[in-house]
């Protein structure tokens, strides 16, 4: 009992981290139809760069603070020369290819001048010694932490988008980009907010993981994409509460499929399920079907 | 710069470059050393690769990230059949080849549901998958340490037919392979198979409107890319005698796109270029090495922007997509005289008998009924107007005949059956042929070539018999060819056959589209505002393509506002408002009726019933 409570909390907090890189997904897929293949790249620039930028001598949370801003940043540059110059090439093989370019320019920059050692990365919430014994049941302080901030920043993205100025105007971008910019929204403007909004969000998601694996190498992050794209797609592209929803659940298996089966299809069975939801139901648990307009 | 183009474009084209080309390459190990030829069989490996990738995302339009997982599982599937298995070289490699086949094709059984971006993903998720049971399936792969051992002229342990092979005989092996495979690609590109694989990549449902089946083309795209990447994956084992689980990473997958794309997609040419230059480049050049990651993401970055058509559009024209031999019989007229092939035989004049019945037929989207319980009958011979304002109905009328809605209630009769449900390239199949508001064609084409793309179901050649050019390929090419210059000189493109289509203006695309369908020998067909942005000129070639089928007592429905255009031809006009049926008769009645002028005019009246 305590170790099937134990891997379903511990799948709890590792959805909660996928469902973190499916909202960062799904913020731009909302305002351009368009998701980040190099997001990947993103979450791993963040995580490193807060590494350095500690090791530099100006403090640790003054590090990933710096590594977020830095993920940002890059999001918004990916939007300027890898989407909006590809735009006018119809389909989405343009975009998939040029930012999975970005994620590869950044994993081999990365690789060539930080090295592709592995790099420990700092406990900063707790250490991974902490426990916390709920009904008898030892918890990871850290997986509960993660959990929270997961839990937040979903809330808080959820209420962003319903009572802010802000949020309503991304929701009209996402509605019909052409109208929002008739009514007078700066489309322009949300879009690059999203996609820094987007990075933000990846640089805090890598560094989580970070925090559970304990090291960050140049390649860290592009199965991670993937299990967020999985996470993504259970729920809905676009749906908030479906990213949750999709990264718990992908959580949660995974690590049943590791205890139960093998820890050697914990990885397979989130390949293994993107493709099915894909096949099954595209629009994913919470979305809705798009109609094919003639 | 063009001129030069040209002149390599001809160049390439002919066989005795080619034939040069191979000759070279057979002679060229006897004049350097075992490195030299090693690398020259890394060539052709890639040069396979390069075009498996080539023939789905380049031709047939489906993205493909996951190519590394088929090169691995013919890889792994030729090793274990000759190590384990214990068959001969040649049956390893046929089997893992059949075997690679089969799983592209089952793959495209889930990924043929999803396009785009979906697909992306399903196949990076395809390639991180098979790269995770090489790795985690130790039993049979050896997992992280890999197979080693595997009969191979490194370890002068490959025998074929009591033959020791070593590593010149199997480069010379490889060539011929990889020669053939090319050959065998250029012909099929060049047939009404590879056209159609191009047609999906334009756009499934206006491949659908003349017959060709997406999901059928998507399976034989991959079954047959993965079939070539299987092959290169055999090849490989036996290369290097040893396989390891890192050979087949997400990287590897992403290598192969970028020599396509450097190369140039959809071309043959292109990919052998992008394959030599990325087998060379790493190789010769160690600072390359060092950022041949930095490399690879730059050139993913720009080369869509920049060069779309790769290295093998700076130096050579586009690429052509029917056989020389054919064009060039047909236009001096040697082509076989042959009667126009009927594949639907004409029905008989008017009978009387409608060849398409509507019966009460509904469609709605969630709350909205597009369609409210609308009726008609399209006689042969006849062409009937389907007007009404903006939302009426008229568009989703031909939208659910032709299958690509289905409908909520009602029946569509064809020839007395009741055809409602079939999909929209079984209905096209069947006679029913319809155009879009928007033409759908393929940009890359020329118009000659859009043409005769509609001609699809009148092919008969096997795939098979395409990809090796058989006599009665070309011959039957040569017929149809002939059939499609008629069809052009009708709708008066006969001075732009040659043309690119996405460099001509809209009226022209418009009368391509016109003349495809034409092309396709519809007993119905179903023109979607045909008329809209055509000059006067243009419109008089429209009006002679819509009374050449009503001479062949075909039935047209035609959806249009131009009314003047209307007034000159047709015979029955039907008006529908808000997905009913509001006026049924001739033109003159019409213009008097007081509900038409209602709903055109919108007078505030009571609500029509």
């Amino acid at each position: 009992m305590g170790f099937a409570a134990g891997l379903i909390l511990g799948g709890i907090s590792v959805g909660s981290v996928y469902a973190l890189i499916a909202l960062g997904l799904n913020l731009t897929f909302l305002t351009t139809r368009t998701l980040n293949f190099g997001q990947g790249s993103l979450m791993m620039l963040g995580a490193v760069a807060a590494v350095l930028f500690a090791g530099l001598g100006m403090g640790l949370y003054a590090g990933l603070l710096a590594g977020v801003v830095l993920a940002g940043l890059v999001a918004g540059l990916t939007e300027a020369i890898a989407i909006r110059p590809i735009a006018r090439i119809g389909g989405s093989m343009g975009w998939v290819v040029t930012t999975l370019g970005v994620g590869i320019f950044l994993q081999g920059f990365v690789a060539k001048y930080f090295g592709s050692q592995a790099l420990a990365f700092p406990s900063f919430l707790f250490s991974p010694r902490d426990h916390i014994s709920v009904a008898g049941v030892r918890l990871s302080a850290q997986y509960l932490v993660i959990f929270a901030i997961a839990l937040a920043l979903v809330i808080a993205f959820e209420l962003f988008l319903k009572r802010t100025a802000w949020g309503r105007a991304l929701q009209a971008v996402a509605m019909d980009p052409d109208l929002a910019s008739v009514m007078g929204i700066p489309v322009r403007k949300v879009v690059t907010l999203s996609f820094i909004g987007s990075g933000v969000l990846a640089g805090i998601a890598g560094m989580l993981v970070a925090q559970i694996t304990g090291t960050v190498d140049s390649a860290f992050g592009f199965n991670l994409l993937i299990f967020g794209f999985v996470a993504a797609v259970l729920g809905g592209i676009g749906n908030t509460w479906g990213a949750l929803l999709g990264g718990v659940f992908l959580g949660v298996a995974e690590k049943l499929v590791g205890g139960y089966i093998s820890t050697a299809a914990e990885q397979g069975i989130a390949f293994a399920l993107l493709m099915i939801a894909l096949a099954v139901r595209p629009e994913g648990l919470l979305g809705e079907k798009e109609i094919v307009k003639v | 710069m063009n001129a030069l183009r040209q002149v390599v474009s001809r160049l390439l084209g002919h066989p005795a470059l080619a034939l040069a080309v191979l000759l070279v390459l057979w002679f060229w190990p006897g004049f350097t050393d075992r490195g030299t030829v090693q690398l020259l069989s890394f060539v052709m490996l890639n040069v396979l690769l390069a075009q498996s990738i080539n023939l789905l995302t380049g031709v047939a339009g489906q993205i493909s990230l996951g190519h590394a997982g088929f090169f691995a599982i013919g890889a792994y599937a030729s090793a274990l059949l000759t190590k384990s298995a214990g068959l001969p070289m040649p049956a390893g490699v046929l089997l893992a080849t059949a075997i690679t086949a089969l799983a592209g094709w089952l793959l495209a059984i889930p990924a043929g549901r999803v396009k785009e971006f979906y697909l992306a993903m399903m196949t990076t998720g395809f390639g991180l998958l098979c790269y995770e049971v090489l790795k985690e399936w130790a039993d049979v792969t050896g997992g992280v340490m890999g197979l080693s051992g595997v009969a191979s002229p490194t370890l002068r342990n490959l025998v074929v037919l009591g033959w020791k092979i070593n590593a010149v005989d199997y480069f010379h092996l490889l060539l011929l392979v990889t020669a053939l495979v090319l050959w065998l690609m250029r012909n099929f590109v060049q047939s009404h198979h590879g056209r159609a694989f191009f047609a999906i990549q334009a756009s499934e449902i206006a491949a659908g409107s003349i017959g060709i089946s997406p999901g059928q083309a998507k399976r034989r795209a991959y079954a047959i890319s993965t079939a070539i990447a299987g092959l290169a994956g055999a090849f490989y084992a036996h290369l290097v005698g040893y396989l390891g689980p890192d050979s087949f990473t997400i990287m590897r997958s992403v290598e192969v796109l970028v020599m396509a794309i450097v190369g140039g997609m959809g071309t043959i040419v292109g990919p052998i270029l992008g394959a030599i230059l990325f087998t060379y480049l790493p190789e010769k050049l160690q600072a390359f090495a060092a950022y041949q990651f930095m490399v690879y993401g730059l050139i993913l970055m720009v080369m869509f922007l920049l060069f779309r058509r790769g290295m093998a559009g700076a130096i050579a024209e586009p690429a052509r997509f029917i056989p020389a031999q054919a064009l060039k019989a047909v236009a001096m007229n040697t082509a076989p005289a042959s009667p126009r092939i009927d594949a639907h035989p004409a029905p008989l004049a008017d009978t009387g008998q409608p060849l398409l019945e509507v019966r009460d037929l509904s469609k709605r989207f969630g709350g909205l009924a597009a369609l409210d319980g609308v009726s008609l009958a399209l006689r042969p011979g006849r062409i009937t107007a389907l007007i009404g304002p903006n939302g009426s109905g008229k568009s989703t009328l031909v939208n659910v005949v032709s299958g690509i809605y289905t409908p909520s209630a009602g029946q569509v009769l064809f020839r007395g059956q009741d055809i409602s449900g079939q999909t929209h390239h079984e209905i096209a199949a069947a006679g029913i042929v319809r155009t879009f508001q928007d033409p759908r064609l393929v940009p890359s084409f020329t118009v000659r070539e859009n043409v005769l793309l509609g001609a699809h179901l009148q092919f008969r050649s096997s795939m098979l018999a395409s990809a090796l050019r058989l006599p009665s390929v070309l011959r039957e090419e040569k017929t149809l060819l002939t059939l499609a210059e008629e069809a052009m000189a009708v709708a008066g493109l006969t001075g732009v056959a040659d043309q690119l289509l996405d460099a001509l203006p809209y009226g022209y695309r418009r009368l391509t589209e016109v003349a495809r369908a034409l092309m396709a020998d519809p007993l119905v067909l179903m023109l979607d505002e045909p008329a809209a942005g055509l000059s006067e000129a243009e419109l008089g070639c429209l009006a002679n393509v819509i009374r050449h089928l009503k001479a062949r007592h075909k039935s047209v429905l035609l959806i249009e506002h131009h009314m003047d255009f209307v007034n000159d031809i047709v015979d029955d006009v039907v008006v529908l408002d808000s997905g009913r049926e509001i006026y049924r008769g001739d033109m003159q009645g019409m213009r008097r009726n007081p509900a038409v002028i209602e709903a055109y005019l919108g007078l505030q009246q009571a609500h029509h019933a």
